[in-house]
């Protein structure tokens, strides 16, 4: 894995260049672009064989340490998400970061370099332990200096020393997990690879024979230690929408896009990969499966309730972060419930629904990379994150608003979004999963419930935004100027993200594809038993059928259809000749509009919210990017005189 | 089925709502004032309504004229569309292209628009307007989506023509999840297709149209006619999901069989709306989420297979 090299190398190369902005940025996004070009053309070997490669780099027979890269299709899946994002989160650096005039940027870029390869590094290494360990360090401790980058803020610098904690916290958990399972005695594999991924699979099936529960206890620990990067419920909620706002936008993006996905990996690769193909009947897989869908559930739920209380725009794609998040857990656990039946036709399903959850992984990374970037362009246009006093914005920055309604859509999963496309899977998998696993169904029914919630907060979060009305806090920012809109290198990386968006969303048979091949060049463990259940069928990519046409999408169809329906109501709106006149909105007609009538951000949902206020989602959240915005809001306001709405 | 006769089923479906959609609102209206003791309009005035609305001015008062433009086309679209989904008595036309969870979301979409248009437009009624369509949109979309899931739980399929053939009621025995569902839906149906007692983000005499407030001229007649296939189209998948019987008869028979049905929902519809005043958002809330709950039960009752 040269990637990593590189971007180490880079590292140290930015930081006697970081005197000049514009160097450090051009230079730290030269190294990721190399390095990400180099990470896919690994993946492209990978995913195009059908082959994992691995490579030993330095192996110490002593401590028991051997520095293994191995690429497998899972993490060639993982791998390719950060070669996509971290080279479009750099070019949108360069000009973004100038609007720190009070911090340098030699704690920036460098820090930047390290966290992406260690990334990488995670992703790919085979030592569950030390090497781990360092891995996990290296993407732990710069993406800490990048959350407290604007260090003289105090909110900042609590939200990084709570994250830093938590993936401490979960670092030892797997550590400990890793321990547990790791054969002992001399004659277990030799001393050099006591901790690899392999050894511990293979001592799996030997504990499940001897001592089931240690197998039991180290999964649990596996479970929490991964589900605290990954932001699952109860663990996300204490770092994560802390820590995600706190960072510069790009670094959000980053951490919401990318990082958190690699507890996901974790996941996958730990209940799914550990426990080798022969012995998977010792393992309770269905209990796991159950929990994770439940943990999924709650996690998808209650992140983005909390989203949709948010009045700050990065604290609420945080939160819903935490949301999408469960969706993929869920799609993990739907997996998991229907592997072990002896029903072909469940496993399948099964297949499905891990597909959906590997898509879905690839999806949120694009859409919530774009939704933050968005955010970013915002607070460097408007100098605030909060959705009260921003409205308007279409009119001012057009482009950003474009790309912002694309990236609302698909995270809300409206059809011919990438969003959709992956929630199509995850409950084509789950819903007929009723046979194999009975609270499936219902699990389902609440995602598909929740995804009308993302729609709402994602309304809010850019009607509020860029629809509405101009507010005077951005009438007095846009004084003298007709455009607010950022320059193209800002622009371009929103742009690339929204047409990835849509692409994948009218085309889902490429993602689907792209997955089907990351399964079967994935041995080892359930992976074989996946492929072989793989239910896609057809290579087309302009759509998708599975089980023999009982579910098909083409979104292409749809697309014509819709495109059509457009423009015969184009046509049609057109026939009468009809006038356009600019006028005042009407107000009842005792008063012009002003600023005072603006219905705000806070206002909207006033009688739904009070159903889910008790799950909390408010509590500390501070200035963040700058601006002070107050959070005073007495929390009887919206319930006051009973019309809450009004 | 073969490409030809999908193609043609699609224009009959949207030839036909976009006929027959005005002349059920006429007979709406009619019916309604009747129920009032008034004359009521001439049954054809929708008809010469739109023709009138797209000759009108266009006011264009929001920030953002452009969106405003492409949420009123798009509501008509996103209506039409629905409408390729749901069998009217020649087989479902984008059976090849969708299935029942596109259908789910594509019913969201349509209130999408709405939403966006409000949005648009900014005004303050506009936005509370809006705000009460996304709440509703919220309570009110899994109701219709859990009734589907339930068909396609009992039939193991996804398929359109599948699942939209009276489904629910495909379990062994006494299909219970299929007649709560059945139940459910009827109970909020005047929610689906905006009426009152639920036509709460409109509320002409409260918030005068909400979200569609601002709007005049041709983008009015767009929202407006969109409002109307979507009568349309929600009573036929009502009828499709619930009332299937007969609809597989030959041609002309299954087709008029269907269409009866959808009148005869049309005019229950207007009887409620009628003779029932208007609830605020918050008792109306409360309703979808106990009903929300009830279907919650029907679902796990499919899932066991009853």
């Amino acid at each position: 894995m040269f990637a990593i090299f590189t971007c180490l190398a880079g590292a140290a190369l930015t930081l006697p260049v970081a005197r000049s902005r514009a160097a450090a940025g051009w230079v730290a996004f030269a190294v990721t672009g190399i390095s990400s070009a180099l990470a896919l053309v690994a993946v492209a070997g990978v995913l195009g064989s059908g082959e994992p490669s691995g490579q030993a780099w330095l192996i110490l027979g002593h401590p028991g340490l051997a520095v293994r890269f191995y690429v497998d299709g899972l993490s060639a899946i993982f791998v390719a998400i950060i070669a996509m994002i971290a080279p479009i989160a750099a070019l949108f650096s360069i000009r973004y970061m100038d609007h720190y005039p009070g911090y340098g940027v030699a704690r920036y870029y460098p820090n930047f370099l390290m966290f992406v390869a260690g990334m990488y590094g995670i992703v790919a290494v085979t030592d569950t332990m030390w090497v781990f360990m360092v891995f996990w360090q290296m993407m732990t401790v710069p993406s800490y200096l990048l959350i407290r980058f604007e260090h003289r803020e105090a909110a900042n610098i609590r939200a990084a020393n709570k994250y830093i904690l938590m993936m401490q916290v979960a670092c030892a958990l797997a550590m400990i997990g890793a321990a547990l399972l790791a054969p002992t005695g001399a004659g277990a594999g030799g001393h050099a690879g006591r901790y690899e991924f392999d050894s511990l699979a293979g001592n799996v099936s030997v504990l499940l024979q001897t001592r089931p529960f240690v197998v039991v206890v180290a999964l649990a620990l596996f479970l929490a230690a991964f589900g605290i990067k990954a932001g699952m419920w109860p663990f996300g909620q204490i770092w994560l929408p802390d820590a995600h706002p706190a960072a510069p936008s790009p670094v959000s993006a980053l951490l919401s896009g990318v990082m958190i996905k690699t507890g996901v990996y974790g996941m996958m690769r730990c209940f799914l990969w550990l426990v080798p193909e022969g012995s998977r009947a010792g393992c309770p897989m269905s209990a796991w499966g159950l929990t994770i869908v439940i943990l999924g559930t709650i996690t998808l739920f209650t992140g983005t309730v909390a989203a949709l209380q948010q009045d700050q725009t990065k604290r609420l794609l945080a939160f819903s972060s935490i949301g999408q998040v469960g969706y993929i857990l869920f799609g993990l656990g739907v997996a998991l419930s229907l592997l072990p039946s002896a029903d072909p036709a469940l496993v399948a399903l099964g297949a499905m629904g891990l597909g959906g959850a590997l898509f879905h992984t690839i999806n949120h990374g694009l859409f919530k990379s774009l939704l933050f970037l968005n955010s970013g362009s915002m607070v460097w246009a408007t100098g605030t994150q909060s959705l009260d006093r921003l409205g308007g914005l279409m009119r001012l920055m057009p482009l950003t608003g474009v790309t912002a309604l694309v990236g609302a859509l698909s995270v809300s999963g409206v059809p011919l979004s990438n969003g959709f496309a992956s929630k199509w899977g995850l409950c084509v998998g789950a819903i007929q999963g009723a046979s194999g696993a009975r609270y499936v169904p219902l699990c389902a029914a609440i995602a598909i419930l929740t995804s009308a919630l993302t729609l709402a907060a994602f309304v809010k979060f850019f009607g509020a935004s860029f629809l509405s009305r101009t507010s005077a806090w951005v009438e007095q920012r846009a004084t003298g100027r007709r455009s607010m809109e950022v320059g193209w290198m800002m622009g371009l990386p929103q742009w690339l993200l929204a047409v990835a968006c849509i692409v994948l969303g009218v085309l889902p048979g490429l993602g689907l594809k792209l997955v089907g091949a990351a399964l079967g060049s994935s041995p080892g463990g359930s992976g074989a038993a996946l492929a072989e259940a793989w239910p896609v069928e057809g290579a087309a990519a302009l759509g998708v059928a599975v089980f023999g046409g009982r579910a098909v999408l083409v979104p292409v169809v749809l697309a014509c259809v819709l495109g059509l329906g457009f423009l015969v109501a184009r046509l049609v709106s057109r026939l009468g000749a009809a006038r356009a006149r600019e006028a005042e909105p009407w107000l009842c007609g005792y008063v012009a509009e002003a600023d005072c009538h603006r219905y705000a951000a806070k206002g909207y949902y006033g009688e739904l919210m009070r159903y889910f206020r008790w799950m909390g989602g408010t509590a500390s959240g501070a200035a963040r990017d700058g601006a002070t915005t107050s959070r005073a809001r007495p929390s009887g306001e919206l319930a006051a005189g009973g019309r809450g709405d009004d | 089925m073969d490409w030809g006769r999908l193609v043609l089923a699609g224009i009959f479906n949207v030839g036909a709502v976009l006929l027959v959609a005005p002349f059920l609102e006429g007979v709406v209206r009619k019916v309604t004032a009747r129920i009032q003791s008034r004359q009521g309009p001439p049954i054809w005035q929708p008809y010469f309504d739109l023709l009138k609305l797209l000759g009108k001015e266009d006011i264009e008062s929001g920030d953002v004229p452009g969106m405003q433009q492409f949420a009123a086309r798009l509501s008509f679209a996103a209506a039409v569309a629905v409408a390729c989904m749901v069998p009217m008595g020649v087989g479902v036309p984008l059976q090849g292209a969708g299935d029942a969870i596109l259908l789910i979301y594509l019913m969201t979409l349509c209130g999408v628009c709405t939403v966006l248009g409000g949005l648009a437009a900014g005004s303050t009624f506009s936005l509370v307007g809006m705000s009460r369509e996304m709440m509703s949109m919220v309570a009110l979309e899994p109701l219709f989506a859990v009734a589907i899931l339930i068909g396609a739980i009992h039939t193991g399929s996804f398929r359109l023509e599948t699942v939209l053939d009276g489904s629910v009621y495909a379990a062994g025995g006494v299909p219970v999840s299929g007649l709560i569902m059945l139940g459910v839906v009827a109970l909020s149906f005047q929610a689906f297709v905006a009426r009152v007692p639920f036509d709460i983000s409109e509320a002409e005499t409260e918030i005068m149209e909400g979200p569609l407030m601002e709007y005049s001229g041709p983008k009015l007649a767009m929202f407006k006619y969109a409002r109307m296939v979507k009568l349309v189209a929600y009573s036929a998948l009502f009828v499709a999901l619930f009332l299937p019987w007969g609809s597989s008869l030959v041609f002309p028979l299954g087709a008029l069989l269907t269409w009866g049905k959808v009148l005869g929902l049309v005019l229950l519809v207007t009887l409620v709306a009628a003779t029932h005043a208007r609830y605020r958002i918050d008792q109306a809330i409360r309703y979808f989420g106990c009903l929300l709950g009830v279907s919650m039960v029907a679902l796990v009752l499919a899932s066991l297979g009853m």
